[in-house]
Formats: C-alpha cells, structure tokens, sequence
C-alpha cells in the first residue's frame, strides 16, 4: 500500500517541480501535471480496492514522528479513499478538459491546479482542525487562482467576491478553532470528540458553532452563496466541475468530521440549513436561464441535501453512509460530467446545448447526468433517496420528507425543461469540433455513473435494478443502435413476445391480463412502427424498450421497492419516448414533472407503510395499522392517478400523447396509462376500503373516476386536433376505469380490466389510423380533412369499428364494457357519482361521431384529392385490432372468466354465471353471440333488400347535392366541420372552461415568479454577498442558541 | 342452448304488426296535430301511399358505401330494438329475440341506427346533413341522461335489469305500475321521451325551414323508404320500452295498442302546444328540468 | 491582560468588518481585511497566553524539565504564525485581483462589478 501521505506530496511536488521547468516547455509541465494527478487517484483507487474488496480495516498516518495531539496525522479509510478517488479524478480530468487554458497560463496555472487538488484531499485525509484550516486557505487561494484560469471576463470580479466572502469564513473558523482548542486541550479531532467542555455548550460551545459555521459555510448554505454562484457561471467548466464535485465533497466531509466534536446537538442545525438550501436553492434555480449558472443552484442545492443527511446521521444509523455516499457521489459525478459537457457547448442558453446532438453519444452522458441528478434509477442516489425516505418515515419525521421531495421536484422540473430544450431545440448554426478527448471525458464520466450505480445496486438490501433481465435488455438495446430501425425492430418485437412466453406460466390471471397488453400489446405497435424505421432511429428503441422493461418489472414486482424502481423506469422510458414528437417539448416536460411528483408521493406512500423493516413485500400493505393505512392510501392513490390522468392530475397527457410520433401515441396511452390502474388495482386489492377523518376515501376516487370521465369526454368534444380528442378521451376511458375500480365489487373490477382491455384495443387502433390519415395529410385538424373514406378505406373501416366498439354500441366489445358497468353499480350504494358518470356516457357519441364524420365524410379537399391509403405496416395492426375487437366481442369469455374467477378470490359476491354462451349477472343477461347474429342477420337481410331494390344506383360527383338553389364550388366552405358542437358549448358554457390548465398554470406563474424575484437578492455586489454572509452567521448564531440552552 | 326456429316467424309476425301499427298510428297522430292546428291533416293512408311510392322510384344515385349502407344501419336499428324487447308481457310467441340480452342491450342498441345514418347522411357531403346530425347528437345526448336515470331507478327499484321481469313486477292492477310507484323516474323518462321523439319543441333536427329535413335531406327513393319504414316502427319500438318499464307492459295486442297510442298523444300533445327551442335552449331545458328529476328518482328510490 | 487582548483583539476584527463590509473602494476593503486579520490573530495569542509564565522558547533560561510548567501554551503561537503567512498569501491574492480589476474596469468600486447576478 502507497501511503496516503504521498497523494500530498505528489501534489506538492508535481506544483514545485512544474515551477522549476523553463516558462517554455508548457507540454512537459502538463504531461506532469496530468502524471501528478494521476499518480493520486491511482493511490485513492488503490485504497479504495483495499477497503472494499480486501476489507484493509483503516489506518492513522502519523506525521513528523511525533502522535497526536503533538503532530498532525492523517486518517485513511474507506469515506476517505472514495473522496479523494473522486477528487483527484475530478482533477485529473478536468486538467484534460482545461488543457488550452492551462497551456496557455503556462506552469503556474498547472502548479495552482496541483495544488488545489492535493489540499483538497488534505481537507478529507486531515485529523487536524487547524491543518484543516490550512487546506481551507490553501483552497481558496488555489481557488482565486483557477478562477483566473476563465476566458470570461467577468471571472475575475467573481473570484474577487469569492476572495472577500472566504475571508469572512476563514475569520470565524480561525476564532473558532483558538477558542475549541482552549477549551479542548487539543487540535485533533478524535481527542476533541470525548472532549466535554465543547459538548457542554457555554463560550466553548459558542466557539465551537463558530468553527461549523465557517465549514458549513464551504458547503455554500443558501442564501449566503451568491459568490458561489457567480464563481459556478464565470469560472472555467473544467473548474467549475472541481469547485462543484471536489471542492463541495471536501467541504461537505470536513463538517462530517468535525460535528462529531459538538455532539448531536449540533446535528438538527445541519438538518435545518441544509433543508432550507436544498428547497430555496432548486426553487430559485426554476427561472434561471443559464447553464453554468443553473448548476451552480443544483449543485449548492445538491450539497444542501447531502449536509441535511449529514445532520440526520445518528437518525439514519448503519444506512448513514449509503445514503450520504450516494448523494455525494451521483452530485459529483453528475456534475462534473454536466460542467465538463458544458464545456462542449458554445452557447450558455439551454438550446445551444442542442448542439450535443450531433454526437448521440453525448445525449446519452447528458441523460445519464440528469437522471443522476433527478435520483432515478438505477443511479446511486436512487437507492439513497429510497434508504433516506424510509428512513425518515421510519422515525416519524414526515416533514422532512415532504421538503426533500418538494425540492427534488423542483430540481427535475429545471433539469429536465432543460434537457427537453436541448434534445428539441434547432442546434445552432456552424459546425464547431467536438475534440475526442473531452468527448472521451465525459463519456467516461458517464460510464462511470452507471458502473456506480452497479455498485450502489450490489449494496443494496433491496435489489439490484441493473441486475433486473428486462432493464438490462433495453439496456443492450443502447447498444445496438449503430445497426438498421428494421433489425431492431425485429429485435423489439421477438425480445417482447419472447419475454410473454417465458413469463406465462408464473402469471396469476391478472398480471396475464397486464403482461399480455403490455408485452403482446407492445409487440402488436411495433408492427406499426415498420412505417417509421427508415434508417437508424435513433433513440427510438431504447427509449421504448426502457419503458418497456419498466412496464414488464412492473407486473411482477413483489416488493415496494421493486415496484417503485419499475414504476420510475418506466416513467423514464416514457418520457424520452414523448418527447421524440416534434412539438412536444412542453407536453413532455410537463408529463414528468407530473409522474415524478405521482411517484414521490408513491414513494412517500411505501415508506409510510414500511415503517421499520425495510424491505417490504406488497402483500403486507394489507397489515398497515390504522393511523397510516389511510395516509399510505392517499399517497399511493394520487401517485397512481397521475398515471391514469385522472382529473386534477390530468392536463399533461392532451399534449404528450397528441404530440407524440404515430406510433408513440398508442404506446403511451393503449399501455402506458394501464400502469397506473394495475398500481390501482394492487392499491386496491391490498388495502381495500379505507377511510380519513370518516371520509371513506374509495368514495373519493369513485368522484375522482366519475369527474374524470364526464370532463374527459366533455373536452373531447371540443378538440379539433384529432389526437387531442382521442388524448382527452383517454382520460374519460381512464376515468370509467377508476370509477369501476372504486366501486370496490366484483363486477367493477371486472369492468375495469374490461376497459383495460378495450381501451388499448380501440385507442391503440385509433391512433395509428389517425397517425396515418396525418401521415397523409399532414395535418392532425380535423376541419382540414374531410371525405377521405374513398381514399383510404381501410384507415375507415377500422376507425369504425374503433369508435362503435367505444361508444359501446352493440354487437363490438365496448358493449360487454357497458354492461358490465351498469350491472357493477347496482350494487353500489353511492348513487350521486354514479349519476355524474351517466351524464358522461352518451357525451362520447358526440366526439367519436365527430372524429369519423369530418375526417372520412363529407367534402374531400382539393389538395387530398391524391394521396394514398395508410401504410401497410400501420394497416396491418389495425386490421389485427378490428379482429380482434369483433373476437372479444363474441368471446368474452375468454379473456374475462378467468379474471372473474381471481377476482372472486378477494370479492366472491356477485361473480358472473358464465354457462354456455349467457353470460348472467344477479340482475340481468347477455348473450354476446346471440347478439351478433341477430344484428347480423337483420343487417344483411335488410341489406339484401336495398341492393335488390336499387341495383342500379350510380355513383355522382362530390358537389352533387341538392343545396337549395345554390351550387356549391368549394369543399371548404361546404365540409361542416369546424367548431362542430357550437350549439353544445353554448349551451354547458361554464362547464368547457380549463380551470385545471388554469390552476396548474397559476402554480407553475406562481413559482417562477417568486423563483424570478427572490433571486433578486443575490445582487452581484461582492459586498452584499460579504454582508449576507454575517448575516447568516448571526442568524444561524442567534437560532442555534436559542434551540440549545 | 339451442335455438327454436319457431323464433323467426313469429318475430316477424311482431315486427308486421307493429309496422303496420305504426304507420297508421304515425299518420293519425299528425291528423290529429293538424286538426288541433285548425288544419285538415293527412289522410290516413298516406303513409302507405309514401311508402309505396318511394319504395317504387327509379331515381338511384349513391353518395358512396357509407352513404348506401345508412338508411341499412338505420332500418336495423329500430327492427333490432323491437325485437330486443318482449312486446306482449306473459306471450312466449310475441318475447321476440329478448333472450339475446336485457334492457341494457336495447338502451345500447337505441343508437345503433341513429349511428349509421349519421354516417351515412354524412358521406353524402351535404352540409345540412351534418348540421343536422350536430344538432341531433347534441340534443340526444342531452335528452337521453334523464332516460338513464329513470330507467337505473327502476332497475334499482325492481333489482333487475331483465324488461320481463320488471313488467312482472308491475302486474296486479294500476296501482303497481312504476308510474304509481315511483312516480319520479316516470316523469323523467317521460321528459326524455319528449325530447326524442322529434316533436316541438324538440324538433331542431330536422329543422324544415332552415336545413330542409335535416340529416336525411340526401335521401331519395328506396333509401327514404327503408327510413320511412324505420319511422313507423322506430318510435313504437321506442315506445315499447317506455310501457313495459313505466306503465306495467300490455298483455294483449289490444292493450299494447292503447298504451302506445296514449303514450304517444303525450308527446303530440306537447308539441302542438310548445313552439320549438333551439339546440342549446332544449340542451339546457334537459339539464335543467329533466336531469334534477331523474336525479331525485335515483336517490329516492 | 487578557481580557483586554481579547477586547482589543475582538474589537480590531469587528472594525475591519465593519470597514470591509462599508468601504466600496476594493483597497480599503484589502486594509479593513488585514485589521481584522490582525485582531483575530491577537485573539489567538491573547488565548494561548498563561499568567505569570515565559515564552516557550527552549534555552538556557527554561530547562526542558520544568518546560511544562514555565512557559505559555506554544501552539496558538504557532497557529498565528502560520495565520500569518496564509493572510499574507490571501491580501497578496486579492491586491493582484484588485491590480487587474481596475486594469480591465479602471475602477475599484466593488459596486460596479455586478454583471454576474441573480
């Protein structure tokens, strides 16, 4: 083993020695620079393997032959090693970033780097308060050094401020750390830590708060860090990875170090500023339109967070360095990786990082980076968040968790507008070099990211999600991406039907129903995606495959965490797989912000219910005792309803799911929002009936399901987009669903797997023939089009079946929904939302009337006169679906008994009497086949008749109708198309309003206004920041005395 | 299961007696509204005489499939509605085809027809059909909510959704009827039959003046003589439903006679009293009026 | 004699605060930071500082024996030194950053460098 002394002194030689070389021979001073820094990390990594896999129990490095408290020591061990790994990493590759601007300042530049670098490690490896504050210094000077290092010239200013702001610091740490050694007796932080006269409080107590706020003040604590801000957006990137992921991960660990000194009563005051940075921070972070700027706010934000933990170590007990490490980690990384890309970009506004995408590589460093950041699997701050939330839960501090997932929402909201801004954006013009070696870099980096987060995986009690089949073939998915769309698809298609196959025999019946839409469902859209794979694709496959793989983990999950990772990856998948639509950058950042918000309040649910054991099997949401059992409700309903679009919760999906590509749209709505009723279904099926403050909370959702259901279809009516109408009639359908789900008897849980069932059918089929009428037309109003039935004839047939089958008009499938529906709810007792959602029902005839009516009928536009029936291969699966569609409509029976049966095993009343071909409820009875035949029959006999009758009917030209006493000369003004329900929005007036867009606009205004005015505060005058700064120190003083007495 | 033949003719013994029925009964209702308009009225044969006719011309243009197949769906719609339902309570002979489903499947299937000849008045590219067709969703939409309350009330009233047995229900005299017993989902049923029968004051539809006849303003001929046909068994089928549910069923062809003619005066009555709203005044007259009541019968009974 | 070290000491470093955090011309801040600096690092001495005893210097006047019981606490002296050397390094850090402050802005007031904000 090296000792770790000599990562100091290869520091301190490689700077002297740098100093020593001709002014001339820049190249040499790099390579040495570069060989210096390299040389520490190998010794951080080498001692990082030692402790990890040869399990070396930690070592004192004495110093000047002398032990403490008579010489300084250092202390290596396993936080250590991975701190300095990650430092002098960080270094080292940002050198290799910096490299111009290091060549160009000559030695002293690299000297300067290498000495940053070595007292950062100093900060970690140091047992010593005083030598702690050595490093401090040398930091900032180092730090003042390297901000010169910026091509920007408004650095220098900022490293000034920095200057100014540290000086302040450094003063109170000085005092601070006299006055501790006075009363301690010694400078060493292990013989401080038995030391009672600091733990007692008094003038020693006062000296020793001092000495924590000088350190937290390194951690820059909102508000008092504006100069770290300024120095974030003005200082070179491949600095400002280092002041970012180095210098935060020292600071971050001195005070770790040295809170143990004051004892626990200095804990809560961490907590507290580190909460108040993590929220006040991403929230001021909102209206920043900067990049470097917006991540300098994450990562002060970031810091926060992993200061919080470390104020609540004694809380978290062995999970402690779990959740601290992977905090700290994913932050470090992440970035680094994201400054160092930042370096990539020519631009500081988010759409010059569109740039990136002329190297697909580097959007998937940028996603790696963001997912990172956001805490999403399988990333190491994944696990830390799951351990952190349950943790807390655990000890009964519900407030903390509610702040920390209100601020991580905050912080995905920016980081992904911004990373929609960057994939969506038009990338600028010119073509700059992207130069291998800084590609490699953050390449690298990424890898590095996923490599973590196997580690944090393998360390997990929980599970391993990288480890889980279905997410690692979407992942090989990524790397088959250099081969043709046509393979893949194949691909995709084989690996789905494959992955039902092998999983049919573990199934229950429910989870068939689930499997069987989401995995032969799937394979049944990527038949349509054959129309679209011309070329690579790129993006494409992964994407659907990640949230397939969400999706298949999903159904199976026996665990909370488990099915949380599932429920997160597949919220991922999704997400990337939205915002391919060419305008849907809005609509897709808004869907994640709303399913990460379901899915914290999801998480919040599952920690609710775990309390103490960690690891905890679905099954037993049924024993949650009664005062959480309707909190834990409560969560995991909201968090399932954004899935299912439910109304409040609704106002992403329009957008997502219109602006989606064609073959997209099926896929997020036929089978994503299914995943949202199975988390209803599970929620359902474990908890049952449970009721708040005497408010039977099933009750809620069925008013939930019937609201939905009623305005769904009501703004439906309304849309001219096409896929807008059949977006907001999923939300209606979604609606039936709930409501069915709900009504907690068996036939309403019959019928919401029927709509399950149906709606991936009839929507699915729908939006292809929709997506190839746009293909066509390349329009998606409806009033553009018109009498394209002759045209394409096939794309009519099946939207026909489609919309019968939904309006649930016999003899198609949507009947047996129906029927189902009214037999569910004679059972009920709630009548009052029962009647809202007759209101609802006959309102879809109105949108689905409309959707063939002014697409297929009447006047045919000139400029459509020539266009071509759908693609094959988006025809293909419609024809599948209409088949379909007339089967179950026969044959129920043969999705549905079985169901029926696994239902009976939770609610035995009331179950279907399934003999011949009646179908018979308590009330009443239904003969699909009879049915069929009947209607058949009379059709083809009256039919008959008219062929008979008018055999010699002629085929006449489109404007021969008989219009009073005009003859009609444009299509246009004769397709009665547009605004085609006046009469009916007149009439309900009030009713069509969008109070919900308007409610969540007034919210999202609301932030970003207060985001936009209480950033006014850091006002870029050094002297303010100064002033900011004592103020915080009184402010911190003047409350941490008051909480100890 | 197996299926009596037997079934066949004697459902198409129901649906040439209800034709009939309804043909005549069609053109003395207009008689009768003329009369009270101080006008002659129709003879009362003339609907033959129009169905004869139109079923005889030759004129035979086609708009396209959609179009043809329209006065098809339609026709099937109001014959597959009468034999959905039994029309003779306690008769096996006049059941029809009621074993193939319950009252649900004729609410369902109510809009079969109304469907199709919506698509297919649409084909025909006339912009009076599809203003028509707005107008006639909308308004149905609006008029068929007190339907469904009504007709929930008393499946929830009787505990079934099967029409025989809610006709058993009502047997033993007047006092048993729905109208008696749940008074409430009768008069909204009754508000809602209003609305769907085409009358003033919710006769928008068709509209004479402004959108000659409205959706069907396309149709000619043999096309519009199979929608004649519909018209005169559609309304009685219709109205089948609303006696066996409200108004204890017939258990004779003459009771079925009277009832269905008294039922259908209500809405004669109305309509040659109210001038006609416009599509949003009758969609709020709906929602006003006749939904609070199907409301209340709902939670009442 | 404490006391008043510290008193003095405490009050030299509330001073410089007061003067670097008031002053907008950036070399009087400079000055009011090396006052402060240097109350703080009377402070330092004034707490390592023991009634009645010598400096801890090893020679002929304190023999290494009684060391322990004749001289002052050395380490705050040392601290101060070392501070010493580090508030040097700093002021000479921020007068370069002063010298090419006003070499690109031909200004020293701290006010008019806010182009980076919010």
């Amino acid at each position: 083993m090296v000792s770790p002394l000599f990562i100091l002194a290869i520091g301190l030689g490689a700077a002297f020695g740098v100093g020593l070389l001709d002014a001339r021979s820049r190249g040499l001073a790099f390579a040495i620079t570069l060989a210096g820094l390299a040389a520490m990390s190998a010794i951080g990594a080498e001692w990082l393997w030692a402790f990890v896999v040869d399990g070396v129990q930690p070592i004192m490095v004495m110093t000047a032959g002398a032990p403490p408290p008579f010489a300084i020591n250092l202390r290596m061990g396993p936080a250590e090693a991975a701190l300095v790994a990650i430092i002098c990493l960080t270094g080292l590759l940002s050198a290799i970033q910096m490299r111009e601007a290091l060549l160009r300042l000559g030695r002293r530049a690299m000297a300067v780097l290498s000495i940053a670098v070595m007292a950062l490690s100093g900060i970690v490896l140091t047992r010593d308060v005083f030598n702690l504050f050595v490093f401090f210094e040398l930091v900032v000077i180092a730090t003042g050094g390297l901000v010169l290092l910026s091509d920007d010239p408004r650095a220098t200013a900022a490293g000034f401020k920095y200057l100014v702001v540290s000086q302040v610091a450094s003063m109170l740490m000085l005092i601070g750390i006299v006055f501790v050694y006075h009363a301690g007796g010694s400078l060493n932080v292990d013989d401080l830590i038995g030391s009672p006269a600091v733990a007692a409080g008094g003038a020693a107590g006062l000296a020793f708060l001092l000495l924590m706020i000088a350190l937290v003040l390194e951690t820059k604590p909102f508000p008092a860090n504006g100069w770290a801000l300024d120095v974030y957006e003005a200082a070179h990137p491949g600095f400002g990875a280092i002041f970012s992921a180095a210098s935060a991960s020292a600071a971050l660990y001195a005070v770790d170090k040295v809170v143990g000194v004051g004892g626990a009563a200095f804990l809560p005051m961490l907590t507290a500023i580190g909460l108040v940075t993590f929220v006040g921070a991403n929230l001021l972070a909102l209206s920043q339109t900067v990049d470097r700027r917006l991540l300098g706010y994450s990562s002060v934000a970031q810091v926060g967070l992993v200061l919080a933990v470390i104020g609540l170590r004694d809380l978290l007990g062995e999970r402690y360095l779990m959740v601290a490490g992977g905090l700290l980690v994913a932050h470090a990384v992440a970035k680094a990786g994201l400054f160092w890309l930042s370096e990539l970009v020519a631009g500081r506004d988010f759409a010059a990082w569109a740039a990136l995408r002329r190297r697909p590589i580097l959007i998937f460093a940028f996603a790696t980076f963001v997912a990172m950041l956001a805490g999403l699997p399988p990333f190491p701050g994944f696990y830390a968040k799951w351990e952190l939330t349950h943790a807390l839960m655990a000890q009964g501090r519900p407030e903390l968790v509610a702040a920390i997932l209100v601020g991580a929402l905050f912080e995905a909201g920016y980081l992904f507008r911004w990373f929609g801004r960057a994939l969506k954006a038009t990338p600028p013009e010119g073509v700059s070099d992207l130069p291998v070696s800084k590609v490699g870099v953050v390449v690298l980096t990424a890898l590095g990211g996923w490599v973590l987060g196997e580690v944090w995986g393998a360390a997990s009690p929980y599970g391993d999600v990288l480890g889980a089949t279905p997410l690692l073939v979407a992942l090989a998915f990524l790397a088959l991406e250099p081969l043709s769309a046509r393979i893949k698809n194949t691909l995709a298609i084989v690996v789905l039907v494959a992955a039902f196959a092998s999983g049919w025999p573990h199934f229950d019946p429910l989870q068939l129903i689930f499997a069987a839409i989401v995995l032969l469902g799937g394979a049944v859209i990527f038949v349509a995606s054959y129309a679209f794979a011309d070329g690579r694709r790129t993006g494409f496959y992964p994407s659907a495959m990640l949230m397939y793989a969400g999706l298949a983990m999903l159904i199976v999950a026996k665990d909370t965490f488990g099915f949380f990772a599932a429920w997160e990856v597949l919220t991922i998948g999704s997400y990337f797989l939205i915002l391919r639509g060419k305008q849907s950058e809005p609509h897709a950042l808004s869907y994640v912000v709303f399913s990460l918000g379901g899915a914290f309040a999801i998480l919040a649910g599952f920690a609710l219910a775990a309390e103490t054991t960690a690891l905890f099997p679905i099954a037993g949401l049924k024993q949650v005792a009664a005062p959480f059992a309707p909190w834990v409700f409560v969560l995991l309903a909201v968090g399932f309803m954004t899935k299912t679009a439910s109304i409040g919760l609704h106002i992403w999906l329009p957008g997502a799911h219109a602006e989606a590509e064609t073959d997209v749209s099926p896929m997020v709505s036929g089978i994503l929002l299914k995943a949202g009723l199975f988390g209803l279904f599970m929620l359902l099926m474990q908890m049952g009936r449970q009721s708040l403050y005497g408010v039977d909370l099933t009750l809620v959702l069925l008013w939930i399901g019937a609201a939905s259901a009623l305005l769904g279809n009501l703004m439906a009516v309304f849309q001219e987009d096409a896929k807008r109408l059949l977006a907001y009639s999923s939300i209606g359908q979604m609606g039936y669903a709930v409501f069915g789900l709900a009504l907690m008897n068996h036939l309403g849980w019959l019928m919401a797997l029927m709509f399950v069932i149906n709606h991936y059918i009839y929507k699915s089929s729908l939006f292809l023939s929709v997506g190839g009428v746009y293909k066509r037309t390349g329009t998606r109003e409806m009033y553009r089009m018109g009498g394209l039935i002759t045209l394409m004839p096939l794309t009519f047939f099946a939207v026909l079946v489609g919309i019968v089958a939904m309006s649930g008009v016999p003899p198609l499938s949507g009947f047996g929904g129906r029927w189902i529906f009214y037999n569910a709810i004679l059972d009920t007792p709630a009548r009052l939302p029962m009647v809202v959602i007759f209101l609802s029902g006959p309102i879809a005839f109105l949108y689905l009337f409309r959707l063939i009516h002014t697409i297929f009928l009447g006047q045919l536009k000139d400029e459509h006169r020539r266009i071509r029936e759908a693609p094959i291969w988006l025809i293909a699966p419609q024809m599948l679906y209409v088949a379909f569609l007339i089967g179950f409509a026969l044959f129920p029976g043969l999705a549905l008994r079985k169901v029926d049966a696994f239902i009976s095993r939770f609610i035995p009343e009331h179950a279907l009497n399934w003999d011949g071909l009646t179908i018979t409820s308590a009330y009443g009875y239904w003969n699909p086949v009879s049915i069929m035949i009947v209607i058949v029959v009379i059709f083809v006999t009256l039919l008959a008749w008219l062929v008979f009758l008018n055999r010699r009917a002629q085929m006449v030209k489109q404007f021969n109708i008989v219009f009073a006493a005009e003859r009609p000369y444009r299509p246009e003004t004769t397709h009665f198309a547009w605004n085609f329900f006046a009469p009916y929005r007149r009439a309900l007036g009030p009713l069509t309003e969008p109070y919900f867009e308007r409610f969540w606009q007034a919210q999202t205004d609301a932030l970003h206004g207060w985001a936009g005015f209480a950033r006014r505060f850091y006002t870029g005058d050094g002297q303010v920041y100064a002033f900011q700064v004592v103020g915080f120190v009184v402010i911190v003083c003047w409350a941490a005395m008051g909480m100890t007495p | 299961m197996t299926f009596e033949w037997i079934k066949i003719p004697q459902s198409l013994l129901t649906l040439f007696i209800v034709l009939n029925y309804g043909l005549l009964l069609t053109a003395l209702v207009q008689k009768i509204a003329a009369r009270a308009g101080r006008r002659h009225g129709i003879p009362i044969w003339q609907n033959y005489v129009d169905l004869l006719k139109n079923y005889g011309l030759r004129t035979n243009i086609t708009h396209g499939v959609m179009y043809y197949l329209g006065p098809v769906f339609r026709l099937s719609g109001g014959v597959g509605l009468l034999l959905f339902v039994p029309t003779i309570y306690g008769s096996e002979m006049f059941s029809n085809l009621s074993f193939a489903g319950d009252l649900i499947l004729a609410l369902y299937f109510i809009f079969f027809g109304t469907l199709g000849m919506a698509l297919g008045a649409g084909e025909s590219g006339h912009p009076h059909a599809a203003i028509g067709v707005s107008r006639g969703l909308s308004q149905v939409t609006a008029a068929e909510l007190p339907l469904a309350l009504a007709v929930f009330s008393v499946a929830l009233q009787y505990h079934t959704l099967s029409v025989t047995d809610i006709v058993a229900a009502q047997q033993g005299g007047v006092a048993h009827w729905t109208l008696v017993t749940n008074p409430l989902a009768v008069v909204a049923g009754m508000f809602s039959f209003l609305g769907s029968m085409m009358r003033s004051p919710f006769d928008v539809v068709l509209a004479p003046q402004e959108i000659p006849i409205g959706p069907p303003t396309e149709y000619h001929s043999s096309y519009l003589a199979l929608m004649q046909t519909n018209r005169a068994i559609f309304p009685v089928a219709k109205m089948v439903i609303y006696m066996n549910l409200f108004f204890g069923g017939a258990s004779s062809w003459a009771e079925f006679c009277l009832k269905i003619f008294l039922i259908y005066m209500v809405s004669a009555l109305v309509g040659v009293v109210f001038p006609r709203f416009r599509v949003e005044q009758s969609i709020r007259w709906f929602l006003t009026w006749a939904v609070p009541v199907g409301v209340a019968a709902i939670l009442l009974v | 004699m404490i006391t008043l070290s510290l008193a003095v000491g405490f009050a030299l470093v509330l001073a410089g605060l007061y003067g670097a955090l008031t002053n907008r011309n950036i070399l009087r801040m400079i000055v009011s930071f090396t006052v402060a600096d240097t109350g703080v690092n009377i402070v330092l001495v004034a707490v390592g500082w023991m009634r009645g005893r010598t400096a801890p210097i090893l020679d002929d006047a304190v023999p290494i024996a009684e060391a322990a019981q004749r001289i002052i606490d050395p380490l705050p002296q040392a601290l101060v030194l070392t501070a010493i050397v580090i508030g040097l390094g700093v002021t000479a850090l921020m007068l370069a950053y002063a010298y090419r402050l006003y070499s690109t802005a031909g200004t020293l007031d701290v006010s008019k460098f806010t182009e980076l904000k919010w």
